[in-house]
């Protein structure tokens, strides 16, 4: 999916178009031809001609002249509108696999100038055009299927125009070096019973959430702040010194997701359960970790455990060499 | 500012794009409906209606049986509307049609695509109607349109109005054409002209207008009405006087009684041209040159006939042209647009020393009966003469003596002697009177005589140094054949109305005061609307003589001209000093030199402040905004934490804050810019 130039060509290919975030188009990397229009206006500025001679009309040859300047004119007007023009890779919003990976791209053209009708596109995949014309940058999104767990590597995009009139077509391509994150598809809610092995027998230390208020953790000396509920008064009455009970709450009451515990097996069904398991926990706002061979993610909860738990995830077993 | 549209991938015209198109359609179609049915626009506003309603949502698309009935009938129409089958009107008529239903069938791109170019085709069909330069200047806007609604129909502009997006169309539509004119005028000036390679039929809109093959009593003062211009010549060499200015148009040799023909029989166009090519062709050794050679261009308004008006004899003639045995000069075609010839005439020269019988028999011919008071007259004044100078001067002097009358309103004569009618008895005639019963007075006794008719005088043009001959300036003279002396000129007209030839016919009729009521004369009244008269017809004659009759020869003129003396390499030289050029200001204008400054000031200066940050461990991710990016940085950060918020409000305000015109406040925001990136470690 990455290199996808033909090999005999890509020693050419390849320094015009290089795997960066930002990619400006100029000279050396805006291809452009004569559209299907402009061969039909080809045609028929040659009859316009065929006219022009039989009747000895100037005006008739003025009118075929004119179209044929025009038809060379427009391929430079069709070229600026490319020219110039600098693409960059914003990120890649993380999906499920099977689930459409969304690319935010910024356009931004020079100064003083205006780009119209830019397509962007993945062939058969989603395009979109956009115009640069109050702003000098903007900033588009382009959807693209996954299949496969991992790291999402762009294709190439095509960048197009056929701007101002139709009859030429500019067009280069984008070979972004941004990475996109393909979390395993969840399996199907409720699959298998929801675990509530979880109340861990075989960690009885656990983990202390210190602040805690139901169970009592030990005396530790006084520190000014702290609650004169929790003052040790008997203690200062026999010593003199003032100190704290102190309360806390076990985390051996967390979720934990655990690999081993599934019933499934095989790699991926296994994290396509985990994933499912990760979704319901974090909609329950229940407090989970996960362990997977090799990676324990402590207990706790929100939005950024909850990509973190679904990064491991998705980056099972994926050789990070190409993050 | 995100943009999330998405285009289906079968492009649709979109409302805006459909009003483009109807606009060009009617612009394309407007000047049509002077040669053509003009309830043909009335069709494509009828169907571009009928779409525009579809896409408001109003109607629904015809059904196909619907269309093709309508399509039908229109066809029918066509015929019925009077328009001949092979013609270029009934085609022209038929195309029409055609792209004003399309109107109604413009539902993708590609439609449009279709009406479009076809508008383009029909822009120059129109040209072969009429080559103004007011059709020039309205086919120029067509051609603004037509490329306006090109890149009208295949992108919207959300971000403006559809008003705006007109304009700017609109705009972009005339930058284009202008940026291709220099583009087109080199191909104009340096493609090859050919020849027809087959003959297609012409426009049968235009009438025959101008002089006819034939003159009755009383032809000539109907064109005398007419303001019209015939023809303009300039000359290369000096002009002959006034007086001499006689354009030989054709020559009318037979008289049936009433009516001067150029030969018994009535000839086509074809037939003539076949007749003067091999009975009557013209013999260069039967011409004596002498005298001064005047060398001229002139161009023709289109009258839909052959003739063409030169002084005589011409010894040499460039362009589509054939001369005769009468030396006169004739067009190969009939003018349907104007056309250039250029020739050189000698009017002193000695014409037919030797005349040959058959054109001897021709130049005697008079019908065999009728007129016989003036054939008495001739034979009674020939005897008393003597000889034919002598006879010639009589005549003359008749008419210059007795009460001839030079006016534009004669008696009508009846329908047989004409000549008797004119000479005894009505004694007031035109030119033509004069020309014909002069004629038949010198037959009547055996000399040689024919008459001749075209134009005498006409208009310089001070400003445009060139003459402009009008259909007013029509006239008809005489010449007779005398031994050792050739072909005379004679103009009995000038006998009685002398002002005719010196002045012009304004002049002669001045006692008459009639034309000057009319509106032929009248804008000549002021001297100040005549110059301006005068300027417009010279811009007239501008476009005529390089645009419209740009051929071959004068194509190698101008080149020559421009590169002194035609040789292939320097044409080459030139070729690649013009792409050269045009590559290079190609260059300049597509913005090559701008490169240098395509980052702004202030971006460069944020660039370099994130650089700095960068070195200390702060990198800036490319999702972050300046001031997320600041925020976090002055809190990792405290040291600095003032100049860094203080840095990254400033680039804020520059940026989105500061507008263009504001060049105080900017340059001062930059300088406070610039000290703080100076005072970051």
């Amino acid at each position: 999916m990455l290199e996808t130039w033909p090999p005999q060509f890509a020693h050419w290919f390849k320094p015009r178009w290089p795997r960066t975030r930002t990619l400006t188009l100029g000279q050396r990397n805006i291809f452009i031809l004569p559209s299907k229009t402009a061969l039909a206006l080809l045609g028929l500025i040659a009859v316009l001609f065929l006219l022009g001679i039989n009747f000895q009309n100037a005006l008739v040859y003025g009118v075929c002249f004119w179209l044929f300047a025009l038809l060379i004119v427009n391929l430079l007007h069709t070229w600026r509108n490319l020219r110039g023009l600098s693409i960059t890779a914003i990120h890649i919003q993380p999906c499920f696999a099977g689930e459409k990976a969304v690319l935010e791209l910024e356009l931004a053209c020079p100064p003083k100038q205006q780009k119209f009708a830019i397509k962007l596109a993945w062939p058969e995949e989603d395009a979109v055009q956009v115009n640069l014309m109050t702003t000098q940058t903007v900033r588009v999104k382009l959807s693209h299927s996954t299949q496969q767990r991992g790291h999402f590597n762009p294709p190439r995009l095509h960048i197009s125009t056929h701007y101002p009139t139709g009859l030429a077509v500019a067009w280069s391509y984008l070979a972004l070096e941004i990475t996109g994150l393909v979390y395993p598809a969840p399996a199907p809610k409720h699959q298998q019973p929801y675990p509530t092995n979880s109340l861990d027998s075989t960690h009885p230390s656990g983990q202390t959430l210190s602040g805690g208020s139901s169970d009592f953790g030990g005396i530790r000396s006084y520190q000014t702040g702290d609650s004169p509920k929790q003052i040790h008064w008997s203690h200062y009455a026999k010593t003199g010194k003032l100190n704290t009970k102190v309360f806390v709450d076990y985390a051996s009451h967390d979720l934990w997701l655990d690999w081993a515990n599934l019933a499934n097996s095989g790699i991926e069904p296994r994290l396509s359960q985990l994933c499912r398991q990760v979704l319901d926990a974090h909609q329950a706002q229940q407090q989970y970790g996960l362990k997977l061979p090799g990676l324990v993610i402590p207990p706790s909860k929100g939005e950024a455990h909850q990509a973190r738990c679904l990064q491991a995830l998705a980056l099972f077993g994926v050789e990070h060499a190409q993050g | 500012m995100l943009k999330d549209k998405r285009t289906s991938t079968q492009p649709f015209i979109t409302y805006t794009g459909m009003i483009w198109l109807l606009a060009a359609q009617l612009i394309v179609m407007l000047p049509f409906t002077t040669s053509l049915p003009p309830w043909l626009l009335a069709v494509v506003v009828l169907a571009a209606g009928w779409r525009l309603r579809v896409l408001a949502g109003k109607a629904s698309q015809p059904k196909t049986l619907l269309k093709a009935g309508l399509l039908l009938l229109g066809i029918a129409a066509v015929f019925l509307s009077g328009l001949r089958l092979p013609s270029l009107e009934a085609m022209s008529a038929l195309l029409l049609l055609g792209f004003a239903f399309k109107a109604v069938e413009a539902v993708q791109q590609r439609d449009a695509l279709v009406v479009i170019l076809t508008g383009y085709f029909l822009v120059a069909l129109h040209f072969l109607y009429t080559q103004s330069i007011i059709a020039g200047l309205y086919g120029t806007l067509a051609l603004i349109v037509l490329t306006g609604a090109l890149v009208g129909v295949q992108q919207t502009l959300e971000e403006l109005t559809p008003a705006q997006q007109v304009q700017f169309n609109f705009w972009i539509a005339g930058q284009i054409l202008l940026q291709c004119l220099p583009l087109m005028v080199i191909i104009f000036v340096l493609t090859p002209r050919f020849q027809p390679f087959w003959s297609l039929p012409l426009p049968t809109e235009q009438h025959t207008r101008g002089i006819l093959d034939r003159m009755a009593p009383g032809d000539i003062e109907k064109l005398s009405q007419s303001a019209d211009l015939a023809f303009r010549v300039s000359f290369k060499t000096e002009r002959p006087p006034q007086t001499d200015l006689y354009w030989q148009g054709l020559v009318l040799q037979h008289f049936d009684g009433r009516e001067w023909r150029q030969f018994a029989t009535e000839q086509d166009p074809e037939q003539l041209k076949w007749t003067l090519k091999h009975e009557y062709s013209y013999q260069e050794h039967n011409l004596k040159t002498q005298g001064m050679a005047y060398e001229y261009e002139a161009i023709y308004e289109p009258s839909g006939q052959n003739w063409l008006f030169t002084l005589s004899p011409t010894t040499e003639v460039q362009g589509e042209a054939l001369r005769a045995a009468d030396y006169r000069v004739m067009a190969k075609q009939p003018l349907q647009s104007p056309l250039l010839i250029r020739a050189v005439s000698r009017p002193a020269s000695i014409r037919d020393l030797e005349l040959s019988p058959k054109l001897r028999a021709l130049a005697l011919q008079l019908p065999s009966q009728g007129d016989n008071r003036s054939r008495e007259l001739a034979k009674n004044l020939y005897a008393a003469a003597g000889d034919e100078l002598t006879y010639i001067q009589t005549i003359l002097k008749r008419f210059k003596e007795q009460a001839f009358f030079y006016t534009l309103n004669p008696p009508l004569l009846g329908e047989t002697d004409t000549i008797d009618g004119f000479l005894f008895d009505s004694q007031r005639g035109f030119c033509s009177h004069y020309a014909g019963s002069f004629v038949f007075l010198m037959r009547a006794v055996g000399i040689p005589a024919r008459v001749v008719v075209g134009y005498q005088g006409g208009e310089w043009n001070k400003a445009g140094n060139y003459l402009a001959v009008h259909q007013f300036d029509a006239h008809a003279w005489a010449e007779v054949w005398l031994p050792n002396q050739g072909w005379l000129r004679v103009d009995p007209t000038s006998m009685v109305a002398p002002e005719r030839t010196e002045q012009n016919l304004e002049a002669a009729l001045k006692k008459e005061g009639r034309l000057l009521e009319q509106s032929v004369f009248s804008s000549r009244k002021f001297a100040w609307l005549n110059s301006i008269r005068q300027q417009l017809d010279r811009m007239q004659y501008g476009w005529q003589r390089w645009i419209l009759s740009y051929d071959s020869a004068t194509q190698a003129q101008f080149l020559d001209k421009l590169l002194g003396g035609l040789s292939v390499l320097k044409l080459a030289g030139w070729a690649l000093a013009l792409l050269v050029c045009l590559a290079l200001s190609g260059l300049i204008w597509l913005g090559l030199t701008r490169q240098a400054h395509a980052e702004a000031l202030e971006h460069r200066l944020y660039r370099r402040f994130t650089e700095r940050l960068s070195k200390q461990g702060f990198e800036r991710r490319l999702d972050q905004t300046p001031s997320e990016f600041g925020a976090l940085a002055a809190q990792a950060w405290p040291a600095q934490a003032e100049k860094i918020l203080a840095f990254t409000a400033t680039y804020q305000t520059l940026c989105y804050e500061c507008d263009e015109p504001q060049a105080k406040q900017r340059s001062s925001l930059l300088r406070e810019l610039r000290r703080l990136l100076s005072q970051l470690p």
